[in-house]
């Protein structure tokens, strides 16, 4: 029916011409921008991504493999596997407990205890550093008397610890926090209600609730902890093969002018980077209701 | 002004949102487009407007093609059904907005604009209100707000979607005689879209029964109601 | 008075209160109380007279500066790409998005030698820089008697870019969900209004995005003005040119002059508590003005 309607001559007399829909910019500009955030994208972000890969197998991949098996670089990838090991399950930790406390309940100096949690994002790494040696330094009160107790923390595991803690702190709470403001306390009142106990409605009400923004929590700070650069500099010591994390070998390696080596432990770290995106992408497409929140600051 | 709509049809995709209608609109008439969820009375509104392009068929304003005539040549006194205030400016820049933003030959002094939007507060009937900002407002402040910012461009026309949609019960009724006294005041030819038979049939001159993306009948609402075109317009408007 | 805490049938506030406030003591308060304690013993007018430095105030004067203007470079760019991203339909737009992030994923120091093996004389842009863009520019600009070295790396050109880099996705990810928010009705408003596209984009959008734009822009600021190891590679490190605050601190440091490394290191926090006190400032501003409709 609407067939033979729309064949009318009227057709002919005024030609329905395909226009924009007005809350939308012309082809021209669109395209332009387009190219244009296109353009500085691979200049910025791309270029560099791939030079490392370049840069690794400048002598062919097997030489850049090779280099990952020396002596220095697989302990340098333990180190930072060790780190992250410690560093993600503490913020883990923190994170879920700090979301509990805030989203749960209400109590003064909320608005403080978030900017709190919030303050090591805005800390140059190099401060974080400082502080710990100040705090732990061997010359310091309290780190003599940890040294001459045989338990060294500058120039040694635990700072390193501390200090990818500290850059990470806030990334799994972050996460946490709006998905739960979101979902309210009407679901742990039900199960309390019912009679499950504190634990019994964390784990299987709360819990399952807030996995998926749990897991991008946790991958953001993973990927942080095992690339923190500034604040494990200052309080590694920089002991080759003892206290050099990836990104420190990296920078060693470097500045010797070992190019393929550095960049063949830099292209491990770019994987790593890679992968987290990855993950996280595919988390935000298939769980974007669960997360949906988070992405406001 | 009169309106003529003209085997105008629309299909998103394969569905259909208007097989093609034809409709007269008398110059100065208060007119119902009355009908279900999915009729196709809000995307009639809308190729009014000039926010939706037809696939087939023409709308003639007082003889003329409209066709050609883009959203913003057209000056149709707009409402949108959640108001779209723009929420960063306050209530006098809302209403001032369509003069500020013509081209600097056409636009009035800075004066005449103020004395225009004053104007338009008295109009609605809210002279206190210009340095609000919509946030503060009630739901029927903002109505009549949306309704003073579409006024001030001067409109050749005023197209309102379920201009009282978003109300409760007693402002509803209020604002419905606040509609007809301004439509009477300033004789502008006047097509609202609404699903309440009841709204239609006491506020509007002429009503457009539509289901379907056809139009059923259109009719006075007397005759509507005594004389109704078929079923759907008799169980439909049955009160 | 209100309650400290208000009464409450749930379980687990003193179990989550008592991890979450050891934590941050311990981790966060701790140290940072160290620092401030050891530049409270050093003394205010000690201090001073290590901040106030020629080479000091040079290297907290680039850091700022060059934070800002990366800050700057960003807060622009970042409004386009997120409005490109939410709103622009083009093949690969998945993937474009999520490559904003990698600043974020990808560790500082491998972006340093990345953007280093880049930029530098002998890389790949460098070269392109070096050989054709600054001939061109200076034959271009010689008139106004203005010379460019056309080189990127170890130079301040070299700190920006890293800048910018480490600094890129904070305002794309704070603006692209104020984006998505916005009802389409309210530009059809405008439109009806008689305004063009342009007017509607800079009158109606643009007002609407500035508030989570500038807590974009204020967080890529306090993220670059602390930046270390992307910049180090590429920055050359020549003291009063090239040297930024933070490396300044590592050298003081490794003189094991703990005195002077913390003067800079606490004049680098009150910049960060200054910023952080911006941010809540442009939150608490724009909810108030803006409130909820």
């Amino acid at each position: 029916m609407s067939d033979i309607a729309l064949a009318t001559p009227l057709e002919k007399e005024a030609p329905v011409t395909r226009r924009q829909p007005v809350t939308q910019e012309s082809r021209a500009t669109r395209v332009t921008l387009i190219t244009l955030c296109l353009a500085v994208l691979v200049l910025l972000v791309l270029a560099p991504l791939g030079i490392i890969f370049v840069e690794a197998t400048r002598r062919g991949a097997a030489s850049a493999l090779q280099s990952l098996t020396r002596p220095e670089a697989v302990s340098a990838i333990r180190l930072t596997l060790t780190v992250a090991a410690i560093t993600v399950p503490l913020n883990a930790g923190f994170g879920i407990a700090a979301a509990w406390a805030i989203t749960k309940f209400d109590f003064r100096g909320k608005a403080v205890l978030i900017t709190l949690i919030d303050l090591p994002f805005s800390i140059s790494p190099v401060v974080v550093g400082l502080s710990l040696v100040l705090l732990f330094g061997a010359n310091t009160a309290l780190g003599g008397w940890l040294v001459s107790m045989g338990y060294p923390i500058v120039f040694a595991l635990p700072a390193i610890v501390l200090a990818s803690v500290f850059v990470t702190f806030p990334f799994v709470a972050r996460e946490l926090i709006p998905v739960m403001v979101e979902q309210g306390r009407a679901e742990e009142e039900a199960a309390l209600t019912l009679g499950a106990s504190g634990w019994r409605c964390f784990l299987t009400v709360t819990l399952p609730n807030i996995k998926w923004a749990l897991l991008y929590g946790v991958l953001l700070c993973n990927a942080r902890a095992m690339g923190e650069f500034g604040a494990v500099a200052v309080v590694s010591g920089k002991i080759r093969g003892q206290t050099a994390t990836m990104p420190i070998a990296i920078e060693m390696l470097y500045n010797e002018y070992l190019s393929v080596a550095a960049f063949s432990l830099a292209g491990v770290l770019a994987l790593l980077a890679l992968v987290t995106l990855a993950l996280k992408s595919a988390l935000e497409w298939r769980h974007a209701d669960q997360l949906a929140a988070t992405r406001r600051h | 002004m009169l309106i003529e709509i003209d085997r105008i049809a629309k299909s998103f995709g394969t569905t259909t949102a208007l097989d093609p209608v034809s409709v007269t609109i008398p110059s100065g008439a208060l007119v119902a487009l009355l009908g279900p969820s999915g009729s196709g009375k809000t995307t009639l509104l809308r190729i009014l407007g000039g926010l939706e392009y037809p696939t087939g068929g023409r709308v003639l304003f007082d003889g003329q093609d409209a066709g050609k005539l883009s959203v913003q040549e057209r000056r149709a006194g707009f409402v949108f059904q959640s108001y779209a205030l723009f929420r960063h400016m306050t209530v006098h820049e809302n209403i001032a907005y369509g003069l500020r933003a013509r081209p600097r030959r056409t636009r009035p002094t800075r004066a005449e604009i103020d004395r225009r939007v004053t104007g338009l507060l008295d109009l609605i009937q809210l002279p206190e209100i210009g340095a609000r900002y919509p946030g503060q407002l009630s739901g029927g402040q903002r109505q009549r707000v949306a309704l003073a910012r579409a006024l001030a461009i001067e409109p050749r026309m005023l197209l309102l979607d379920e201009p009282f949609g978003a109300l409760d019960a007693r402002v509803r009724k209020e604002l419905r005689q606040g509609l007809r006294e301004i439509h009477d005041r300033t004789g502008l030819t006047t097509v609202f879209v609404t699903h309440d038979q009841e709204e239609a049939m006491e506020l509007a001159d002429l009503v457009v029964v539509m289901s379907m993306g056809r139009i059923e009948q259109v009719g006075r609402p007397q005759d509507i109601r005594q004389r109704p075109a078929s079923e759907f317009v008799r169980e439909f408007t049955a009160a | 008075m209100r309650a400290l805490v208000a009464k409450s049938p749930m379980p687990g506030f003193g179990l989550g209160m008592g991890i979450t406030i050891t934590m941050l003591s311990l981790v966060v308060l701790l140290p940072i109380g160290a620092l401030v304690l050891h530049g409270l013993n050093f003394g205010l007018a000690n201090n001073w007279q290590v901040v106030g430095t020629e080479r000091v105030m040079a290297s907290l004067f680039l850091s700022f500066r060059l934070a800002l203007l990366a800050a700057l470079f960003n807060l622009v760019f970042g409004v386009i790409l997120a409005w490109v991203l939410a709103r622009y339909e083009f093949p690969g737009r998945r993937v474009v998005d999520a490559i904003v992030d990698l600043p974020f994923a990808l560790p500082t120091a491998v972006a340093g030698i990345a953007l280093t093996a880049l930029y530098a004389p002998n890389g790949l842009f460098g070269a392109f820089v070096r050989d054709w863009l600054a001939p061109l520019g200076n034959f271009l600009l010689s008139p106004l008697g203005v010379e460019f070295s056309g080189r990127i790396a170890y130079t301040q050109w070299g700190i920006l870019i890293a800048l910018v880099f480490v600094g890129l996705p904070f305002v794309v990810r704070t603006v692209q969900p104020v984006i998505a928010e916005i009802e389409r009705e309210v530009e059809e408003a405008s439109a009806t209004l008689g305004a063009s596209r342009a007017h509607t984009l800079r009158r109606v959008i643009l007002p609407m995005l500035m508030p989570a734009a500038l807590t974009g822009f204020a967080l890529s600021l306090a993220r670059a003005v602390g930046e270390y190891g992307s910049v180090i590679f590429i920055a050359g490190n020549i003291p009063m040119r090239t040297e930024i605050a933070p490396l300044l601190i590592v050298i003081r440091l490794e003189e094991f002059n703990y005195d002077a490394a913390s003067a800079i290191g606490i004049a680098m926090l009150l910049v960060s508590f200054a910023l952080l006190l911006v941010i809540n400032l442009i939150q608490i501003w724009s909810r108030r003005r803006v409130g909820d409709v």
